[in-house]
């Protein structure tokens, strides 16, 4: 069964995957050194495969009488082929993307073509030669397309999620998924719906999905996913005035979830500044801290108008005489919002302080922060 | 192997040569057809073959974890142990339970429900033979996988439970953290199709006559756990991603720095941890539901309260995760909420308890090593069940918990309970498998020396750990184990004693296996006068079960085709296995076609390890296992279920295809 | 071999009953006196509650598994195959079910109403009388007292290896840590709590008796989780007072001239990069404050300004004081123990071996990770005490040094 040829490059294959194998164990793991590797093991294996397919081009059982004057039969590839190269030529001036697809087509344009030329002159039975073809590019033909397919419709899926208002995401998710659990169910019940049918079905929901994600592409994200990317760029140079900022002041995150065990929860009620520490009955004027140690500390006010928690943590010295104040602050959140502030403080207060917790924009209340 | 043909008796089929079509002599990738040899068994889609496979691998781990367990106690024998270092023993406690869990347990209880369960219900295989064999070498990669990391810088050093973020990149700075969450990705994966497999078979493809509340109970017990995979593995599914991205990718899921909460970890791994307990002991309990009545000679006590009590457990499981977190700060609303539920869960368990000892109960006892193995289940497990209530009491937990109590507790539970069961089962079943008797001799020292054994081992644990020993921990110290000749320093001794016992009594099991394979005595057809369905067929069974689906109008069918009840009320025998065999052998079916083997669900297999591999050493590599894994499920969409007449040499021929077509996938 | 195996089973089952009965009596006679962790002697409030509800779990646990064995005995014995005929096929009794049923429920709901309400007994913070923050670390425990003038606070006091708390005082523990989940256990006291980063986890201990309570880390926290040992004080009210005071007693400087004054030298050159000691200053007159932040991993190192007034260190791993001095403090009764206590760490006490194997070569005592070669994942910082190349006459100096930190 294995042909000569077919043996050596199924050797050499094999020996590259025990060379693999070797340098991803026992030498030095390198990115470079495995993708070269799984590259030869991948191309010797090719080879070795197509060799076999072609049984090292002794087709068939011998009475093969491939007819070499029959007219040849209709053919897409000589098209794609054309297609393709105007579109490597459009990417050498246009786009790179071009380019690069351009080169994608004809490679796969090259393949399909050649075995299909191949297969024809298999044997004079043409079933026969479209059943060779099949077996040996459906395996790559499958594969590929459903990977491209899939990935098309994961991609404008994707694209319509970021596209719409976050609950009506959660809407839009639950309802699609739904729909796929009942027509898979109904297809399912149904088995003698005309394939036809199911297929035009099934056609009909991906183009919509590709429609979809083309038309929430061009909207684009929406505005507080926008307002996020910006606002990260900006996160550190977050100032913790009285005034909202640009970037720092949006998208605020009015409630917090599922934290608990929190340190303190500090509220600003009638213009008062009172903690409520973990473990002691009333209101304090005074939080611990323990030293390096990441402590959550959760922000509610309830006054009217918007307000942040300040937290004063001493000065470091930037540079040969310049110090600057550490600070870290929540974002102006709203009447009856909360916000958590996460610290973690190096060095004790008795070294570095004091520290202590303010409103910004007020400034008679202020809250102690031990730190031992 | 592919399709049976049985000549019907009367009608000679007349033998066509197929036409040897050009296409047959195409291609490198022939179907794989062997039914002899290394081949047949490889690429094997037959259940019992699988489980077959399945109890091996299970057994390989069993060694395993046990040598890692015997080094445990080498370490802890005395104080100041000096045969493993702190690092080394974090590893073998870690892999220790991972083993055990993941790679012993389940997989052996896989073994028998895929084994049993179509024997049980009168099918002729599951209902996706491919997907089944896929599930088989999953496990086997991603038991393999987990394991690599011993050779490749240390294993996984963070416990079973792996809480974060003691379990992250900072904490954990081998690799041994990413092979063990990789390796039960994988390993998940199998665990579910695995159920998926079992559910549909276990609804489909029951004989007729064969309603739920006929089935034999080890189906039932392995249904609810099948159930309790589909469900739970999905939660450790969400809670390694989580790992995995935040050790390798930068993810913040449990960073407190980032506003995480390490909670999350353990709320996730218990929610999957819990109903996982179930998973290892209801296998167990439907073994010897099974094997209590046969040789008590009587039913199962109140069949229909052992299978509630059984789905209840189910259910209920999923009420429970969080007595394993009461000194995690739960807060005392949701810490008496889990107390209570603890408490009700208690009682399906009682129940089980109290069936069990009723079906002795008036019965006429045959004291095999099966019937010794899971009598002792009873005693035991009711020791952990009784330790478990100690625990739902949550104050009293938070002095136990962490120590060597709950040690105690889950040994009971997890020996006691679901190894014992295991053991039973292979006692009982072991001629139904390989159609020969293990030795009952060797099997009574090999009884007693694991009976006694773990006794020795995990009973001073509960002293250990009331005393306050607390585990994980790769030393002791003689300043605090106390005075007196009975002190800590004692107790830890017998305990590793105990181990050397419990070893002493696998390994006579192992002889045993060997013994019986070379001189084993024949199994007769119905060697303990059994009363379920599998029993009625050959021992080894057919490749295709049975000659004629049977018709079932009972609850322990083929006990009932055996014996009637007289007008006294006594039980009368009226036919022996052989007669009920041989009528069957009469009225065989004439076209039985089964699934063909595939190498389809090995290339999938072998997919997943490369791409975990890729994970965490070059992204390159998980493309190309990525690609591998598209390939071979794109070449199992399009291969057809059973082989073209082609694929044989010579080609067969295949008759008309009026019988059953049994697989689909 | 068969037939040896045989001869053997056969005494063995002659030798059954006696084999049964002494089992019983060893697990009956069999556990050990003064485990020091023992959660079966409760020595505070707290704990006595936790026993009180346990003891009758335990025993009823008892009684049903005693029934389950007798009855399942019971079978074993009376129905064994005596060639009698093959019995009835009954398939169940229900009410017998549902009667066996009910039973342990009724069992288990009385459980569950003193469990429930110990539950809410044991979480009541409203009556606490004094506050302790409890920082777990890898592989010790910080406690800091804050400000509480009614106990003679007035800055707060940071000490690590002994929790020292007043007696008969509701004390309660705000547990957290700095890195890995930790569990904060005294069996004496009380049950378990964790100590999980970035939550404070609330603890209330209480102990009748002056005396010291053991206890250990009991979440899995990593390398030496067996070493992270912790230790409970308890002192009269009075005592406690006077340890209050030594806390905050000023920082005296050793002599100049004496070794001790060369020790402290050592400690600003080497120790002061991650060790805190109160009011040392440097040369210049500024204060010497720890860098632990830039060094170590979880920010801080244990604070050693009163090191000789606990008798343990390094996560209470080690003795700091000789077998004989800790025998002597330990076993003293309540009467004199605080005044023992109190006397710290004496020349004559000194565990001198135990510290100086530690100042030599800290990681090869107990397991850390302070490899310079394998911290990338901490960005070089190290996860415990590095090895620091002390020579001896250094080492000899800083133990002097130490000594002066009563």
């Amino acid at each position: 069964m294995f042909t000569t040829g077919s043996k050596y490059f199924l050797g050499l294959s094999v020996l590259a995957g025990v060379a693999f194998a070797v340098s991803m164990f026992f030498a030095n793991p390198s990115a470079l050194g495995a993708t070269a590797l799984i590259g030869l093991i991948g191309a010797l294996a090719l080879l070795a495969g197509v060799i076999l397919f072609a049984r090292d081009g002794d087709v068939g059982s011998g009475e093969v009488t491939a007819s070499s004057n029959r007219p040849a039969p209709k053919s897409m590839w000589p098209l794609v082929t054309a297609g393709g190269a105007a579109l490597l030529l459009i990417g050498t001036i246009t786009q790179p993307v071009f380019f690069l697809f351009g080169i994608v087509v004809l490679v796969a344009a090259f393949v399909e073509w050649m075995v299909l030329s191949w297969s024809e002159s298999a044997s004079s039975d043409d079933e026969f030669n479209a059943g060779v073809r099949k077996r040996l590019l459906n395996p790559i033909e499958f594969p590929v397309l459903g990977a491209v397919g899939l990935g098309l419709l994961i991609f404008s899926f994707s694209r319509v999620m970021l596209a719409v208002d976050s609950r009506f995401g959660v809407a839009l998710f639950i309802i699609i998924g739904a729909l796929l659990i009942v027509g898979g169910v109904l297809f399912a019940m149904r088995p003698t719906l005309k394939q036809g049918l199911v297929t035009a079905i099934c056609a009909l929901a991906a183009i919509a999905i590709v429609g979809a994600g083309v038309s929430a592409a061009q909207t684009g994200m929406r505005s507080e996913l926008v307002a996020a990317r910006y606002e990260s760029d900006h996160e550190v140079q977050r100032e913790c005035g009285a005034t909202a900022t640009d970037y720092g002041d949006s998208g605020v995150t009015q409630t917090i979830s599922s934290v608990s065990g929190v340190n303190a929860t500090v509220e600003f009620v009638d213009g008062e500044l009172l903690a409520h520490v973990q473990g002691m009955t009333g209101m304090q004027r005074a939080i611990t801290i323990p030293r390096s140690s990441p402590s959550n500390i959760i922000f509610r006010n309830f006054d009217s108008g918007r307000f942040r928690l300040v937290a004063h943590l001493g000065s470091r010295q930037v540079t040969e005489g310049v110090v600057e104040e550490v600070v870290a602050c929540t974002q102006l959140i709203k009447s009856g919002a909360e916000q958590l502030l996460t610290l973690s403080i190096p060095k004790s207060s008795a070294a570095n302080g004091p520290y202590s917790l303010s409103i910004a924009g007020v400034d008679d209340q202020s809250i102690d922060l031990v730190v031992p | 192997m592919a399709i049976i043909e049985r000549p019907a008796s009367n009608v000679a089929l007349p033998f066509v040569d197929a036409p040897v079509t050009a296409s047959s002599t195409f291609g490198v990738l022939k179907r794989p057809v062997a039914a002899t040899g290394w081949k047949s068994w490889v690429f094997t889609v037959d259940h019992k073959k699988i489980g077959i496979m399945y109890g091996v691998t299970a057994m390989f781990f069993f060694v395993v974890g046990g040598i890692e367990a015997l080094l445990i106690r080498l370490q802890l024998a005395a104080p100041n142990g000096k045969v493993l270092n702190a690092d080394v023993y974090n590893q073998m406690f870690t892999m220790h339970a991972t083993t055990m869990v993941f790679l012993f347990v389940m997989p052996m209880a896989a073994a028998f429900a895929n084994y049993f369960i179509p024997l049980q219900i009168g099918a002729r295989d599951v209902a996706f033979p491919r997907l089944n064999a896929f599930g088989l070498w999953a496990l086997i990669s991603g038991g393999i996988f987990v394991n690599l990391a011993w050779f490749l810088g240390g294993a996984a050093d963070g416990g079973w439970f792996m809480y974060a973020p003691n379990s992250g990149p900072v904490f954990s700075p081998t690799h041994g953290v990413d092979f063990w969450a990789l390796g039960l990705q994988i390993a998940g994966i199998a665990s579910l199709t695995g159920a998926i497999n079992l559910i549909v078979t276990v609804l489909n493809m029951r004989a007729p006559g064969m309603n739920m509340m006929r089935m034999p109970i080890f189906s039932w017990m392995a249904l609810i756990v099948q159930f309790l995979l589909l469900f739970a593995v999905p939660v450790i599914t969400v809670a390694l991603f989580l790992l995995t991205f935040q050790r390798n990718f930068g993810a913040t899921f449990f960073d407190v720095s980032a506003g995480a909460d390490p909670l999350l970890w353990q709320h996730l791994f218990w929610i999957f941890g819990h109903p996982e307990v179930y998973i290892l002991v209801l296998p167990s309990f439907g073994i010897v539901s099974e094997v209590l009545p046969v040789f008590s000679r009587k039913p199962l006590f109140g069949y229909p309260f052992v299978v509630f009590s059984g789905a209840a457990i189910g259910f209920v499981g999923w009420g429970v995760w969080a007595h394993h977190m009461f000194a995690s700060g739960l807060g005392p609303v949701s810490v008496a909420v889990f107390s209570i539920t603890t408490m009700l869960i208690a009682v399906p368990t009682g129940v089980k308890i109290v069936n069990w000892t009723l079906t002795l109960w008036g019965g006429k006892l045959w004291f095999t090593t099966a019937m010794k193995f899971s009598i002792a289940l009873i005693v035991l497990f009711t020791v952990g069940g009784l330790s478990g209530v100690t625990h739902s009491v949550a104050p009293s937990d938070t002095q136990q918990t962490d120590t060597y109590y709950i040690v105690a507790h889950f040994h009971y539970v997890l020996f006691g309970g679901a190894v014992l069961g295991l053991f039973s089962g292979f006692y009982y079943w072991w001629p139904k498998v390989f159609g020969k008797m293990l030795s009952e001799k060797i099997g009574t020292w090999n009884f007693w020396l694991m009976a006694i054994g773990m006794n020795l081992t995990f009973g001073p644990m509960h002293i250990l750990g009331l005393q306050g020993q607390p585990r994980r921990m790769y030393i002791w110290t003689e300043a605090r184990s106390g005075e007196g000749f009975f002190n800590l320093g004692f107790w830890n001794l017998i305990s590793s004693i105990g181990a050397f016992v419990i070893a002493l009594g696998v390994l006579l099991f192992l002889i045993n296996v060997v013994h019986t394979a070379r001189k084993g005595e024949k199994a007769p057809l119905d060697p303990w006068d059994a009363r379920s369905l599998e029993w009625l067929t050959t021992n080894p069974p057919k490749e295709h079960n049975f000659d004629v689906i049977p018709t079932v109008h009972h609850l322990d069918e083929f006990f009932h085709r055996k014996y009637k009840e007289d007008e006294n009320g006594a039980m009368v025998k009226l036919k022996s296995a052989e007669d009920i065999m041989a009528e069957q052998e009469r009225n065989a079916d004439a076209h039985i076609h089964l699934p063909s083997p595939s190498y389809w669900p090995l290339v999938l297999a072998f997919g997943l390890p490369v791409t975990a591999y890729g994970v965490i050493f070059s992204v390159p590599l998980a493309i190309f296992g990525g690609i591998i894994i598209l390939f071979g499920a794109f070449g199992w969409g399009l291969e057809p279920a059973t082989a073209k007449p082609s694929d044989y040499d010579p080609p067969i021929n295949t008759g008309d295809h009026s019988g059953e077509v049994v697989a689909v996938g | 071999m068969l037939v040896l195996l045989h001869r053997l089973s056969s005494v063995l089952r002659r030798l059954r009953g006696w084999i049964l009965a002494g089992g019983t009596v060893i697990v009956m006679a069999g556990c050990a006196t003064n485990a020091a962790q023992d959660t079966w002697k409760p020595k505070g409030a707290n704990a006595t509650k936790i026993d009180n509800l346990q003891k009758p779990v335990f025993a009823a646990a008892g009684v049903v598994g005693i029934i389950v064995f007798a009855a399942v005995i019971y079978c074993v014995v009376k129905f064994r195959d005596r060639g009698q005929p093959i019995p009835r096929q009954t398939h169940g009794n229900p009410a017998l079910e549902i009667t066996l049923t009910i039973i342990p429920a009724l069992i288990l709901t009385v459980v569950g109403v003193f469990t429930v309400r110990t539950v809410f007994d044991l979480a009541k913070t409203s009556d606490t009388e004094m506050i302790i923050n409890v920082t777990g670390q890898q592989w010790w425990w910080e406690y800091d007292y804050p400000v509480q003038e009614q106990y003679g606070i007035t800055q707060p006091i940071v000490t690590s290896g002994q929790l020292v708390i007043p007696v008969g005082t509701k004390v309660l523990l705000r547990e957290t840590s700095r890195d890995v989940i930790h569990s904060f256990w005294i069996p004496a006291l009380n049950g378990k709590r964790d100590a999980v980063p970035g939550r404070i986890q609330t603890n209330r201990i209480e102990a009748d008796q002056p005396g010291i309570y053991a206890g250990q880390c009991t979440e899995f926290c990593g390398l030496s989780h067996a070493n992270m040992r912790m230790e409970a004080v308890a002192l009269s009210k009075e005592d406690f007072a006077k340890w209050v005071a030594n806390q905050q007693s000023e920082y005296v400087a050793p002599a100049d001239g004496t070794l001790a004054k060369e020790g402290e030298a050592v400690f600003l050159s080497q120790c002061v990069r991650c060790h805190q000691v109160n009011g040392l200053t440097r040369a210049d007159g500024s204060p010497a404050i720890a860098t632990a932040d830039e060094n170590v991993w979880a920010g801080v190192a244990p604070n050693l300004t009163h090191l000789m007034s606990r008798n343990t260190f390094a996560g209470a791993m080690f003795d700091l004081s000789t077998p004989e001095c800790r025998k002597d403090v330990w076993e003293s009764d309540s009467a004199t123990f605080g005044p023992k206590y109190l006397a710290g760490v004496t020349e004559e006490c000194l565990n001198q071996t135990a510290l100086r194997n530690w100042l030599r070569n800290a990681p090869a005592v107990k397991p850390m990770y302070t490899n310079p070669a394998l911290l990338s994942a901490t960005d070089g910082k190290y996860r415990g005490m590095p090895y620091l190349g002390l020579s001896e006459s250094d080492i000899e100096k800083l133990v002097a040094y130490l000594l002066t930190r009563q």
